[in-house]
């Protein structure tokens, strides 16, 4: 569901070593984007549970960005091939719940790409502002 | 739960940075009636010492026992912050920090305010379920790593070894100097690059304090701060390095050529060799690519004439482990070959040079012994000199290099010097702005050098008239004059772009390090700390983290060393307090967890039929805690209920959805 | 409002004339519009001067892009001034600039600003050019039933649905006596080739494309509606054109992709056609041809393979490169609307090209574009150069060599 404003929320996901110090430089390069992301730290995209990316659409978020670093680089060597693999099965539960795909976004950041953090979340926003609030009961096929 | 949190909130203007773009009293209004604060203060510069006093006297006078900062992001003071805690007596890892200016203040245009709310109300809530952890400490093995033997090694070798401490300097060519010891005379002193680097390079060769491994690299890295277990490969010379004298008869007989890497092909080096008549270590190598005996088995004349029976042809390459306490990474650039600018005419159309090759001319030691000659063999009678070939240009490098201005005012001088022909410095910009650097291009100014603005559009030897006949022309607009020009010359030098070596990815990936998105190794902050990388006790100097001068790769490679000797004189170090651990009353045995463990820190306990976790090992990935079908590991400082609780904070504003009934 | 503006401060540099101090009062209003009408990358501009030294002009006549560009960072431009009809979008400059800069998206905001705001004149021949396509859907103001005339006596069938191929030819080909060889040529190929296509002559109006590069946005605009809508209704789902131009328009201005039509040049055709065996190349041609890359078909559209395929496979041709080619090509001239417009003798590109052409020994100069042809038509006529090459589009010497 929309906040009060109807701006859809978007619950950032991002690892400590790559995406978070991208969005860090995004900043420090004074990059504008949507305020509608908002992030959890976490130290390694390997430590995201599925739960919590569920427990963020139970929450009322619109959209769930994971962000990691980029493949081979991640800080504990393989965190992120464990997040890809993890993430193919949680996108299959999310078609299942009716959850839309393009509510799911997995991006890999470096920690020198402030400008593709920035662009990332300027097209999810868009994204989500046509996609309308998140409705999964509308969604969910007969079994 | 236990219903005695008391957390203070301690909000940063940051000056304006925060203030300006955040409604500052809305927020502090809105953290009151978070569940559990008792105090909310908000402060122009919270990370100053009456700003840390703040947080210091509420803990003391309020008994605050957790506290959450709104201000910059964790990566640039989370560690004040804890210190400041601490210090008022309270466990550091009860701190949260919500980081509203990267990534709110400095970023949003509208929505600040509420977006602000949202990550205090996560901090708060995350906050509340933290849980104190005991730092660790190790002690620090005293011996540091430095890799690449280029000026920026050698300094920080040095200056640890001088300072006692056990260095081991590994350098991938056969010898140390790098770059430096390729260029004839430096910007903007104009001393002679061998004479001042040489000195250098022969002290850290008989450093009692330093080994020195050429014709090395490193393989494997893996520990942690204080301890880095590193693996290097040392690559088979086929010269045994304990006999060899140094005296290079085996080079004078070797009858097999090939190009010199070193003087960038322009002349050529036997089959066994030392890169430059003054390498350090004087110490040959073969080739086996162009070595004969080793395509067709016969020649060995080297081994023929090796009095001392140095040769070996049987060595191959060793593996050697060593154990440092800090690393310093100092590899150095490359530079771009300009032949993908096709107009630009690079290795098609003679008497057009780089940079590093015109060096290598000018060098007495060089390939021409020091005289500036076209292919011919004469002297030009107008050299141009092209910036910016590749660099400042989203094509190809979007960066400024900074050193292309200087070296390129210091051809200029060289040319006038060596030769009578006439200059011309086709600049962008001219970028003068070190110490020495204005008055330098004064003086080359002064020897009567043509300056010419624009960029090179093309370089072609189609003459259209006939004093442009067997010329070089330049063609640009010389945006000065407002006109197109061209330049006929004798002989052109790219200026091209300096950039990251072709191997830093592996190399970062090795160090566990990050790049920037020029390809150079990043520093852990632009202005604050230049030196430090993501990774505790790996430190990157010189132009391994991006192009500069050689004053700046010295001060930086100092700055380096002096971060390695602060790091190793403490003797010990705090290692990670976040790892995971396991509850083995829920732990059902089923070893999903171990195989998943980069470190091997989880193993299975016969006895107990549980999991066991090395705090020592794990550096808590927190892999095995997502992974863990029965919720047995637990994740310190990100535990499934602190991260539910800082998801429901961040989304206190939205509704869950439902459908309407 | 803002017209009055524009209209009331008309202070440009002019360096020309007697040297006094510019007063540096920029204005504002006329660089916000430019960067309104698409202009925006101006901003990054630095002044190198790159694209001044690549722009094709220089060879014949100054035109310092550089200069222009920053007398629009400034708000200095003279709106009246020559200088913004000069540009001929090849993209020369574009596809080098280091700051990736579209000058070309700048040339057209200037030019939009002069066509939406009127605060100056638009060249003659261009102003009645627009008037023309906007009345009767083509350049010269010709009757629109005569836009099938060319295909007279050629039995080409009006499309219908489920025909395979719409042909739409360029407005050079339906109206320009020089030009239409272009077209006749392709409907005899296609013809022996089996190919299933039809033409919907008078339905139909010009692409747009140099109307768009002229400024006028409007008229481009109720041009793409007119033929979408017109294609729409005819059920068509393929597209061949002989002009890039058409085919950059279509492709990448018009929305077809979403309407799932295709759009084809000739030369990916014929070149499919070739390599299927459906077309047969038997007779020889024993000349040196030089193919010379249009701007819109290469730098454009990355197409440089095909037109290079179809020349080679014809027997006894001797395909040369003319010094300047792919991307490196040097323009003809027609683009960004210049083809309606006045070049002088001994300032067309198109002449320095022919004498590349003549200098590399070509006999021949392959086209694949109608304004190239056109171009290079009108500056080799008899006595303007000596030993002329003959100037053939691809889809000719095909046909000859069937
Ligand atoms: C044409 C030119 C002229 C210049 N002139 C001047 C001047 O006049 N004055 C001035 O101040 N500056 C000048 N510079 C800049 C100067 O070259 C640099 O500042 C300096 O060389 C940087 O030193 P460094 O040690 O960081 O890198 P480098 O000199 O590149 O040294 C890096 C070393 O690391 C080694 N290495 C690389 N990878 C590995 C690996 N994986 N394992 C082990 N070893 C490895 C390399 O072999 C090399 O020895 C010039 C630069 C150029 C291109
Ligand atoms: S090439 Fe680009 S940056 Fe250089 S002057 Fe032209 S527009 Fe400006
Ligand atoms: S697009 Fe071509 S004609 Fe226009 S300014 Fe650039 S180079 Fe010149
Ligand atoms: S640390 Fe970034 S994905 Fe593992």
């Amino acid at each position: 569901m929309r906040s009060p404003n109807g701006e859809p929320r978007i619950v950032g996901f991002l690892c400590n070593w790559c995406a978070y110090q991208g969005a860090d430089l995004a900043g420090t390069s004074r990059m504008h984007y949507p305020a509608n992301v908002r992030v959890v730290r976490v130290m390694c995209t390997g430590r995201i549970d599925p739960t919590f990316v569920l427990k963020a659409f139970a929450e009322g978020a619109d959209g769930v960005l994971v962000a990691g670093c980029h493949a081979g680089d991640c800080h504990y060597k393989e965190g992120n091939y464990k997040t890809m693999r993890r993430v193919a099965l949680l996108r299959k539960m999310l078609d299942q719940m009716g959850i839309e795909p393009e509510r799911f976004r997995l991006e890999w950041v470096s920690a020198g790409e402030g400008a593709k953090w920035a662009k990332v979340v300027k097209e999810m926003t868009a994204e989500l502002q046509a996609l309308g609030p998140l409705a999964w009961w509308e969604n969910v096929r007969e079994a | 739960m236990e219903n005695d949190r008391r957390i203070g909130v301690y909000i940063c203007h940051c000056g304006t940075n925060i203030a300006g773009t955040v409604d500052i009293e809305e927020l502090t209004e809105y953290a009151r009636h978070l569940p559990g604060v008792v105090v909310v203060r908000d402060y122009k510069f919270v990370c100053s010492e009456p700003g840390q006093n703040l947080i210091k006297e509420d803990i003391r006078e309020l008994g605050l026992n957790r506290v959450v900062v709104a201000a910059c992001s964790p990566r640039m003071h989370e560690p004040t912050f804890r210190r400041a805690v601490a210090q008022a007596g309270l466990n550091p890892y009860l701190l949260q920090i919500a980081n509203i200016r990267e990534q709110c203040s400095w970023v949003h245009e509208d929505g600040n305010t509420d977006k602000a709310k949202a990550l205090v109300n996560a901090a708060a809530q995350k906050a509340y379920y933290l849980e104190p952890r005991d730092t660790r400490e190790v002690p620090v093995n005293p011996s540091v790593l430095v890799i690449g033997g280029g000026i920026a090694g050698i300094q920080a070798a040095l200056k640890i070894a001088d300072a006692t401490h056990k260095v081991y300097l590994v350098e991938r060519e056969p010898s140390i100097g790098g770059r430096m010891i390729q260029l004839d005379k430096t910007f903007p002193t104009l001393d002679c690059s061998s004479c001042i680097l040489t000195p250098k390079m022969a002290s850290v060769a008989s450093h009692p304090f330093v080994e020195l491994m050429t014709y090395s690299e490193v393989v494997d890295v893996s520990g942690y701060v204080g301890n880095f277990r590193v693996k290097i490969r040392r690559n088979p010379r086929y010269v045994d390095e304990s006999i060899c004298t140094g005296c290079g008869i085996c080079i004078q007989k070797c009858p097999w050529k090939t190009d010199s890497e070193f003087d960038m092909g322009l002349g050529k080096r036997k089959a066994i060799y030392t890169p430059f008549p003054q390498a350090v270590p004087n110490i040959p190598v073969i080739d086996t690519e162009t070595c004969v005996y080793f395509k067709k088995g016969t020649c060995r004349a080297c081994e023929l004439f090796c009095e001392p029976k140095a040769i070996d042809f049987q060595q191959t390459e060793r593996f050697e482990e060593i154990e440092v306490g800090a690393i310093i990474v100092a590899t150095g650039y490359d530079v771009f070959d300009p032949s993908p600018i096709y107009q630009y005419g690079y290795k098609r159309l003679d008497n057009v040079v780089t940079s590093l090759e015109f060096e290598r001319m000018c060098s007495a030691t060089g390939p021409t012994g020091g005289e500036v000659v076209l292919k011919s063999g004469e002297a030009p009678t107008s050299v141009a000199i092209i910036h910016c070939v590749g660099s400042r240009d989203q094509n190809y490098f979007e960066y400024c290099s900074r050193v292309c201005c200087m070296y390129a005012l210091k051809f200029a001088h060289l040319v006038k010097e060596k030769t009578e022909a006439d200059v011309y410095q086709i600049y962008m910009d001219m970028r003068a702005y070190g110490k020495g650097f204005e008055e330098f291009y004064r003086r080359v100014s002064d020897e009567g050098v043509n300056f010419v603005r624009g960029k090179v559009a093309e370089i072609t030897d189609q003459a259209l008239t006939d004093e442009e006949r067997g010329k070089l022309i330049v063609a640009c607009e010389d945006t000065l004059l407002g006109r197109l020009v061209r330049i006929p010359v004798d002989m052109v030098v790219l200026c091209p772009a300096m950039k990251a070596r072709a191997d830093a990815a592996e190399m970062a990936r090795l160090m566990n390090i990050s790049r920037g998105a020029d390809g150079f190794f990043l520093e852990r902050h632009p202005k604050l700390e230049p030196i430090s990388t993501n990774t505790d006790g790996v430190f990157v100097v010189g132009c391994a983290q991006g192009p500069k001068d050689i004053p700046d790769t010295v001060a930086q490679a100092s700055a380096g060393a002096a971060e390695a000797l602060a790091l190793i004189d403490a003797g010990k170090v705090e290692v990670e307090a976040i790892t995971a651990a396991v509850n083995e009353e829920l732990c059902s045995g089923c070893k999903v967890c171990i195989g998943l463990c980069p470190y091997n820190a989880i193993t299975f306990s016969e006895e107990k039929k549980v999991v066991e976790i090395s705090d020592v090992l794990c550096k808590g990935c927190g892999v095995c805690v997502a992974a863990c079908p029965a919720g047995a590991i637990i994740g310190r400082h990100f535990t499934d209920t602190q991260i539910f609780a800082e998801i429901e904070g961040i989304l206190a504003d939205a509704r869950p959805p439902v459908a309407a009934i | 409002m803002q017209v009055q503006a524009l209209a009331l401060r008309r202070n440009s540099v002019d360096t020309d004339g007697p040297m006094v101090t510019q007063v540096l009062n920029p204005y504002k209003e006329a660089v916000d519009i430019v960067k309104e009408l698409g202009g925006d990358d101006l901003k990054l501009c630095y002044q190198c001067g790159l694209c001044s030294g690549l722009c094709p002009w220089n060879l014949v006549k100054n035109f310092i892009v550089r200069k222009l560009i920053h007398q629009v960072q400034l708000g200095l431009v003279d709106f009246e001034s020559d200088e913004l009809w000069m540009c001929a979008t090849c993209g020369a400059c574009v596809q080098r600039c280091p700051r990736g800069v579209n000058i070309i998206d700048i040339m057209k905001a200037l030019r939009r600003t002069v066509v939406e705001l009127g605060i100056a004149p638009i060249p003659d021949s261009m102003r009645i050019t627009l008037k023309n396509v906007s009345g009767t859907g083509n350049p010269w103001g010709e009757p629109t039933e005569r836009r099938a005339k060319w295909s007279e006596g050629l039995n080409i069938k009006t499309f219908s649905a489920g025909t395979e191929f719409l042909y739409y030819p360029c407005c050079l080909i339906c109206y320009d006596p020089s030009v239409t060889r272009m077209g006749r040529a392709l409907t005899t190929v296609l013809q022996k080739a089996g190919v299933d296509f039809g033409i919907l002559g008078a339905q139909e109006a010009c692409c747009g494309e140099s109307v768009r590069k002229a400024g006028n946005e409007e008229l481009f605009q109720s041009l793409v509606e007119g033929n979408t809508g017109v294609w729409r209704a005819n059920g068509v789902k393929k597209i061949l054109v002989s002009s890039p131009h058409c085919y950059y328009t279509l492709k990448n201005e018009y929305p077809l992709a979403e309407q799932g039509i295709e759009v084809l040049h000739t030369t990916e055709l014929l070149a499919k056609l070739i390599r299927e065996g459906k077309l047969k190349l038997t007779k020889p041609i024993e000349k040196k041809v030089a193919y010379h890359d249009p701007c819109y078909l290469g730098r454009h559209s990355d197409i440089y393979d095909e037109p290079r395929e179809i020349l080679g496979s014809i027997p006894g041709l001797e395909l040369i490169e003319l010094p300047g080619n792919h991307a490196d090509s040097l323009c003809c001239g027609g683009g960004g609307g210049r083809i309606w417009m006045e070049s002088k003798v001994g300032e067309r590109f198109a002449e320095v090209r022919t004498q590349q052409a003549i200098d590399a020994g070509a006999e021949v100069v392959a086209v694949a574009c109608p304004y190239c042809l056109l171009c290079f038509e009108s500056c080799v006529q008899p006595g303007m150069i000596e030993r002329a090459p003959e100037i053939k589009a691809i889809e000719e010497l095909v046909a000859e060599a069937m």
